[in-house]
């Protein structure tokens, strides 16, 4: 045995090769996901960020009606799209990748599916779902003269992509503990629920009292959602940001959320 | 080749730790296949994962230089609502492949015609096995693993499978696992066990599948059978088709029966069947098949009273009535002097007997006596009634040579009477085949825990005779009360 080894296909081929599969399957994923969640009936896969557009709308009418009080001039309009977009953005990756493998480890059967693709297909689908939403209404809502374009366009994407590589990190890290304990999606839905006044996307830190201000600045995506609001509105607002405290938590969180894929595809029992 | 090294899974489970491999070695080189036996829940199927790479070992490695399939027409991974050709085109990218080419393969293969275009939901079981082995076969692999696969669809689908994996593909390497011994037996040419963890290998199939069938009657034995007893023979009957596909020592004996059939060895067959039957005495299909066998051997009494007893147990009188009346004509006799005796659903002691109540009442009255051949058959083909066939035993001096005591009892009145006792967990009882029947025919009790006392305490008795009377057994059938009278009206008969 041992004199005339064999090359192993149990081993890990090269780099780049690796990534070309995985890119493979993570795209023939990310189709099959969109025709299961979506199907072919009515506007198919419009949903993608349809959805994501109606919550958005419907909490910048509430807001509109109850006059919100957010401790600005900034119209409300702005304020709800850059907030509660946000929201989504980080919200909805978890809530689709808790108990993705539990549903899908049939899929597992193949050996070039590893948990990690699938959870990958799901993030970056809900990420796209949230970001076209976030653009098709910021674009409508200039042409219709509600909100001003915004001031740094390169301000409001690198704001926006930290804080979808922070719901990433946490989608993975969140699906993955959920395999190990059901506890994960139990607790899920009331803390991201009881997040959501606290994420930054209802107020601006600069209108809050300087002691609570340290408070909620411990949670990372407020810091996400402050730099949004820099590049939109930078001259009209102060914005009370510090990045690499985002950066750092993103970093830590996804080391974490590797980890646990991990120690996860080593145990998953496909079936 | 691929090189199994060491192999060993541990799953955690509530109560702990459980190996479900310890220590697995083995290779298989290009062209071999490899059929694996083991009971339920043995870790075949962990095996297959495990070589296919979808399952990471506790300790020890798979290696493999040639590409190994996913568990093969394993239908499992299909959503729901995707489409067939939805399924092609994942499958086809997944494994990098032409799609276009690949969809005509399935669609030819397949038959599903429209079918491929409607949602898999909709599908029955027998088209999402074929759309399972059609996606299977688009991409080449050097070793298939086949995970119960002949199951799948009708016979001629089934035929066309075959051809596409063992004629078309007889140079790949194959692991089989299969509860069918004989597609195993068709189909490779290594053989192992899986018992207890650890894999013991075989060249020849019979051998290995003798000492499967052992590994299985050892474990059955030390955890015999423990669901409820039927509460009346007629339940007993409507059951036992159910406890026998449940019962794995069954189903393998019968699966060893069959496969002697096939090779014409006809009393090995009957043999076999008979012992299955041993563990079943009342799933009626089978005594088709020893009637079949015995038939075959030349044993014509034996058949005869065979067929009656799968009718007697319900079997459709048209199934088996030319082979009764061919085989009476044989022993020049006129079928419709003979009727055969149909089952009915009514109290045990109206309906007709078969060969296994035969046995158990010959047990219980004559103690190791019994009906010979010619006798049963007699039996068969004129007693009307368990009551009849019970009165005919009391009868024969047999009866009166085993119980001399208890009779001299009875004679004077004086034979002992007790309640039935009282009720265990039927859950923690065990109890042998005759008597769990018995206390079914006796029909004494509709509560599980009494019924289960009852085996238990008729397992233990050396009198069973004289337990059952205590109890009032057989109290209610007429034409045996009258005859055990016959003994108090000629006492002198006894002693």
């Amino acid at each position: 045995m041992a004199s005339n080894a064999a090359p192993d296909t149990h081993a890990k081929p090269p780099l780049r090769e690796s990534f070309a599969v995985q890119g493979r399957v993570v795209g023939a994923l990310l189709i099959r996901e969109v025709i299961t969640r979506y199907g072919r009936h009515n506007i198919g896969f419009l949903w993608l960020f349809v959805e994501p557009m109606l919550f958005t709308l419907g909490v910048t009418a509430l807001w509109t009606a109850t006059k919100n009080l957010h401790g600005s001039d900034l119209p409300i309009a702005a304020f709800a799209l850059t907030g509660y977009s946000t929201v989504l953005l980080w919200r909805n990756m978890p809530g689709r990748t808790i108990g993705a493998i539990k549903a899908n480890s049939a899929l597992l059967y193949h050996r070039n599916i590893k948990p990690l693709d699938i959870y990958l297909a799901r993030v970056l689908l809900e990420a796209g779902g949230a970001t076209i939403s976030f653009i098709v209404l910021g674009v409508v809502f200039i042409a219709i003269e509600w909100i001003e374009p915004p001031e740094d366009i390169l301000v409001v994407t690198a704001g926006w992509l930290m804080l979808a590589w922070f719901g990433a990190a946490l989608a993975i890290a969140l699906g993955t503990l959920s395999y190990l304990s059901e506890l994960v999606d139990k607790f899920w839905h009331p803390f991201s629920y009881l997040m959501f006044p606290l994420s930054g996307a209802a107020f601006l830190v600069s209108a809050l009292p300087v002691s609570f201000q340290e408070i909620v600045l411990l949670f990372p995506m407020v810091h996400g959602v402050e730099f949004i609001r820099e590049g939109f509105f930078g001259s009209k607002i102060i914005a009370i940001y510090d990045l690499s405290y985002l950066l750092v938590f993103n970093l830590v969180l996804s080391v974490f959320a590797l980890l646990f894929t991990r120690y996860v595809s080593r145990r998953v029992v496909p079936g | 080749m691929i090189t199994i090294e060491n192999l060993h899974k541990t799953y955690p489970t509530r109560f702990g730790e459980k190996e479900v491999l310890s220590d697995v070695n083995f290779e298989l080189r290009k062209g071999e296949k490899l059929g694996i036996l083991g009971r339920n829940g043995a870790g075949k199927s962990t095996l297959i994962r495990l070589i296919s790479g979808a399952e990471f070992p506790t300790k020890g490695r798979v290696r493999a230089d040639m590409s190994v399939s996913w568990p093969l027409a394993f239908g499992g991974a299909f959503q729901e609502n995707l489409t067939g050709v939805d399924n092609v085109r994942f499958i086809s990218r997944i494994y990098a492949q032409d799609f276009e080419s690949n969809l005509a393969f399935v669609e030819e293969f397949s038959e599903l015609g429209a079918y491929l275009r409607e949602e898999v939901r909709t599908y029955s079981s027998g088209m999402r096995a074929r759309l399972a082995f059609a996606i299977s076969m688009i991409t080449e692999f050097d070793c298939f693993l086949i995970d119960e696969i002949s199951a799948v669809g009708d016979a001629r689908f089934h035929d066309r499978c075959n051809y596409e994996l063992f004629e078309k593909r007889n140079d790949r390497a194959m692991v089989i696992v299969s509860h069918d011994p004989s597609y195993i037996s068709d189909h490779c040419d290594r053989f192992a066990i899986l018992n207890d963890g650890r894999m013991t290998f075989y060249s020849d199939f019979d051998e290995a599948y003798g000492l499967f069938r052992n590994t299985m009657g050892l474990a059955q034995a030390n955890a015999p059978e423990k669901r409820e007893i039927p509460k009346s023979r007629k339940q007993l009957i409507e059951y036992t088709h159910t406890a026998a596909m449940r019962d794995e020592l069954f189903q393998a004996t019968v699966f060893e029966a069959d496969i002697k059939g096939k090779a014409k060895e006809w009393e090995r067959a009957e043999a076999l069947y008979r012992e299955a039957l041993e563990r079943q005495p009342y799933q009626r299909s089978y005594w088709v098949q020893v009637a079949h066998m015995a038939k075959e051997a030349g044993y014509i009494v034996r058949a005869e009273s065979a067929y009656r007893t799968a009718c007697a147990l319900g079997e459709p009188l048209a199934e088996v009535e030319m082979f009764v009346e061919d085989l009476m004509q044989r022993q020049n006799l006129d079928p419709t002097d003979f009727p055969i005796q149909a089952y009915i659903a009514a109290a045990a002691f109206k309906q007709p007997p078969a060969n296994p109540d035969i046995e158990l009442l010959c047990d219980l009255c004559w103690g190791n006596a019994r009906f010979s051949d010619d006798e049963t058959c007699d039996a068969m083909r004129h007693v009307v009634c368990l009551d009849e066939l019970l009165s005919k035993i009391i009868a024969d001096p047999r009866f009166e040579a085993a119980h001399k005591d208890w009779l001299g009892h009875y004679v004077k009145g004086e034979a002992p009477t007790a309640p039935l006792p009282e009720p265990i967990d039927p859950q923690g009882a065990q109890a042998s085949v005759s008597s769990r029947n018995l206390v079914s025919v006796l029909a004494l009790s509709d509560r599980a825990g009494v019924q289960a006392a009852m085996a238990t305490e008729l397992d233990a008795s050396d009198d069973r005779w004289a337990l059952v009377q205590s109890w009032g057994g057989f109290g209610d059938w007429p034409q045996t009360v009258q005859a055990l009278k016959q003994f108090k009206n000629e006492p002198a008969a006894v002693g």
